[in-house]
């Protein structure tokens, strides 16, 4: 049966200001995360697309090593690569066989502060970003998140950042404006204080902590900021996208912020919301009248604060009624959750605390999200005691006053126009 | 080590207890897929996997569905050319409930108001995928390189022949093709095997034998190694994909057409360096997947239409050289790596359940992880020419799709 002893996380802030938490787990493999809270928001207005090029652009040499010899260095231990570039982070993800652990964050800490980041690549990386773009505008969905976006979130005008209305991949006008000169700025304000390094491994603490020392010695950089999100209540866009077979639905509404004492009441209201498919959306448009194959509602954080995603795809006949019973189900969350749909959405959170927890790399990706969302390491056995300590009374008097609708912001993308589409039934 | 059993019914049971895990999986691995369907009722096993979670006789859909919400929401399903796998993991203490609502989802109702609901979703999700330029060019090569063959079927169907699929159909390939014989029961993670094995007994006795299954048509793709490009002129980029003669998946040398394709294809392979690091491409790569039968190398790329005739060229010649850089070197890593991400793969219950049964229904062998880690570890260089000596990959039958007529490059 499971073994209910809890790993004890050990969080360290290291001379160079970088922050390691590190869980130790028994088993042949180690993950690691690295999460620099550097993103396409953080984009220097009119360059947009830094973030996304620069990291791409780490990997053509770091550390002595050329791009090929880089590449075989990962393949020479077997290393799983991830990460990428979000909104509010550059990531690098690596899991492998424990015993290449310290190799391994050797090549990590070689791409993010030893990269020889050469010009003569950088032509080649703004056009692959160019090209993205292009491949992005011709998947309907892809096109409608960003296009969903850059209607509801407002660029701030006094602000130096580009904010959160571009694709990591930018925007031509922005790759267009990207020189090396730039970049290697950009990448010199990586920031050791705010990134962090989450580390699941059978080792002893003590050796890690020495291993992430001796790796990012040296690690100075700028200082980490966090781009606000200005949401922009209650507007209204059609994207006419004449090939598209489908129209997609985008509704997106402010939520509880991670730090709010509401977090997890809106997370319970959510899963109820989508969480499953007896969940209230997948019930009501895929089950109960076969509106849509793909239908879902998800937390998003940025800039600190919490909002409510819901997409929906439906061909275009049937995409008004689809739009209808998604504000409809939205409305209903203010009148509260019945207690099945209470204890189903808790007992799926309880769930997903251990599920989350389970690979190597979903445990060090949690590691680096606590830190960066919650400040701190959020220990399995306390979420499951405040998931426990919820009730169906506390949880319906935050939806009481929660009206998702009020705010919304409804985005359409489809071959229609607005008002043959969608427009009106908002 | 797996405990394997058989019920007198036919139906096979895979139990793979650890005690250390901290979840507990089960899936039903059915030996059934698009393969074997008429060509008048393409679609129908996707249909069948959906209607599965409409409920059965004595539990109505929504009930199903809030109990499948309880294990925790890990609940899900697909199809494929040969099988069709329907899987949930829950918390140990759950496991009872686990397995007694996954054997409800195999025993449905196929209720008339169900099926014309879900002919809506799946029409949908034929729509969906049809707007993605990467799948549909996917689909018309199949259809080029296995030319009416089952293992060129559609997986989802078309809008005609989902739409014509009635309940008497559904209700026959259903019968046809979940007697006993065809479903494998695997358990994987945190439970007690005596346990499941006793349960199995007693739940999953009654499970009808079904009939025999009819051998199926000999895999024999028709290859007709053409480049066939189908303009469309909404599109501002191309993609293209391309099949080759692979091996079955029960072929001694089938890890080694893995690492081959790693090789090639991987993100550290020639393609990358020939048509990414250059930025000839937004993306290109070659993988092998593999059949009872049969196997086919697939890969592609997607660029800028001004140069695709280059690109085209390029990635034919990568293909054609795959054996001229191979050292025992590269050959090693690639393998390695598989061997790791294999060895990762299987550290939870829900990882180790595809491993052990997707193996199980293509080899008919439960294969333990660390002999699926050893069988890469073991791969030489000489493995790999050997692999090349029987595929070489050379004269691909292609497809274009994007914007222009382009035609293809000589050979």
């Amino acid at each position: 049966m499971s073994s209910s002893a809890a790993p004890s996380t050990h969080v360290w802030t290291l001379d160079s200001g970088l922050t390691v938490a590190f869980e130790r787990r028994r088993g042949p493999g180690f993950a690691f995360d690295l999460r620099i809270p550097v993103g396409s928001a953080h984009d220097p207005r009119g360059r947009e697309g830094a973030a996304g090029v620069l990291e791409e652009w780490l990997s053509k040499g770091a550390g002595g090593r050329d791009a090929r010899a880089l590449g075989d260095a990962f393949d020479d231990l077997g290393v799983r690569r991830g990460g990428g570039v979000g909104p509010e982070a550059t990531r690098v993800s690596l899991s492998g066989l424990l015993g290449d652990l310290p190799a391994a964050l050797g090549l990590a800490a070689d791409l993010v502060l030893r990269p020889h980041l050469p010009p003569e690549e950088l032509p080649t990386l703004t056009d692959l970003a160019r090209q993205d773009l292009e491949a992005l505008e011709e998947s309907p969905p892809d096109r409608l998140a960003v296009e969903a976006r850059r209607v509801a979130f407002a660029p701030d005008p006094a602000s130096p950042y580009a904010g959160y209305v571009h694709p990591a991949s930018g925007t031509r006008e922005g790759l267009a404006r990207l020189t090396v000169e730039g970049l290697r700025a950009f990448h010199a304000g990586y920031p050791a204080r705010g990134s962090v390094l989450g580390v699941v491994a059978d080792a002893e603490p003590e050796e890690v902590r020495r291993l992430a020392q001796g790796a990012f010695a040296g690690w100075e950089g700028g200082e980490a900021r966090v781009v606000p999100a200005r949401f922009v209540p209650g507007a209204r866009a059609h994207v006419l996208h004449p090939e598209a077979e489908q129209t997609h639905l985008s509704v997106t509404a402010p939520g509880a912020a991670p730090l709010s004492p509401d977090w997890l009441r809106w997370q319970l209201a959510l899963t109820a919301l989508s969480g499953g498919s007896a969940s209230r959306l997948f019930h009501a448009v895929r089950e109960e009248r076969g509106l849509a194959y793909s239908v879902g509602a998800s937390p998003v954080v940025l800039g600190g604060g919490g909002f409510l995603s819901v997409y929906a795809g439906s061909t275009p006949d049937r995409a008004p009624e689809t739009l209808a019973v998604l504000l409809a189900e939205l409305g209903r969350l203010r009148a509260g959750l019945e207690g099945a749909e209470f204890g189903r959405a808790r007992r799926g959170l309880l769930a997903g605390v251990v599920f989350g927890a389970e690979s190597l790399r979903s445990r060090a990706a949690g590691l680096t999200r606590d830190l960066a969302l919650f400040g701190r390491v959020r220990p399995p056995a306390e979420l499951r005691a405040a998931l426990l300590a919820l009730t169906l009374e506390e949880v319906n008097s935050f939806l009481a006053g929660y009206d998702p609708l009020a705010g919304a912001t409804v985005v359409t993308l489809g071959p229609g126009a607005a008002d043959q589409g969608t427009g009106e039934a908002a | 080590m797996t405990r394997r059993e058989r019920l007198p019914n036919g139906l096979t049971l895979l139990l793979d207890p650890d005690e250390a895990a901290e979840t507990v999986a089960a899936g039903y691995f059915v030996a059934t897929g698009a393969r074997e369907e008429r060509p008048t009722e393409l679609g129908a096993s996707h249909f069948l996997e959906h209607l599965m979670f409409k409920g059965s006789e004595s539990v109505p859909a929504a009930e199903l569905n809030a109990r499948l919400d309880d294990l925790g929401g890990h609940a899900n399903a697909f199809t494929g050319e040969e099988a069709t796998v329907y899987h949930a993991a829950t918390l140990p203490e759950q496991g009872p409930e686990l397995l007694g609502t996954l054997t409800e989802l195999l025993r449905p109702a196929l209720r008339p108001a169900d099926i014309e609901a879900e002919r809506g979703v799946i029409l949908e999700e034929i729509a969906m995928y049809a707007e993605q330029p990467a799948v549909r060019v996917a689909d018309a090569l199949r259809a080029d390189y296995w030319g009416g063959h089952g293992l060129g079927h559609p997986i989802l169907g078309t809008p005609e022949t989902v739409g014509g699929l009635t309940r008497e159909v559904l209700v026959r390939n259903w019968q046809e093709r979940y007697g006993a014989g065809r479903v494998t029961l695997v358990v994987t993670g945190a439970f007690d095997p005596d346990a499941v094995a006793a349960w199995a007994g007693r739940e999953l006795a009654s499970w009808p034998g079904g009939p025999p299954a009819p051998a199926p048509a000999p895999a024999a793709p028709r290859h007709p190694g053409t480049f066939r490009f189908l303009p469309d002129e909404n599109l501002s980029r191309v993609q293209a994909a391309f099949a080759l003669p692979g091996l079955p998946a029960r072929h001694p040398l089938r890890e080694a057409a893995a690492v081959l394709a790693e090789l090639v294809g991987g993100e550290n392979g020639d393609l990358y360096w020939a048509l990414l690091d250059s930025g000839l491409c937004d993306s290109a790569d070659l993988a092998h997947l593999d059949y009872t039968d049969a196997g086919v190398f697939e890969g592609g790329f997607s660029c800028d239409p001004e140069r695709f005739a280059q690109a085209h060229a390029t990635f034919l010649e990568v293909l054609r050289r795959a054996g001229e850089g191979l050292t025992p070197e590269r050959v090693r890593r690639a393998a390695r790596k598989l061997a790791v991400s294999t060895l990762l793969r299987a550290e939870t219950p829900g990882g180790r359940l595809f491993a052990l049964g997707m193996d199980w229904l293509a080899l008919g062998e439960a294969l333990t992880t660390d002999e699926q880690v050893a069988r890469f570890g073991r791969v030489t260089l000489e493995d790999v020419r050997a692999v090349l000596r029987l595929c070489p990959l050379a004269g691909a039958t292609g497809v274009g799709l994007g914007p222009g007529g382009h035609p293809a490059p000589r050979r």
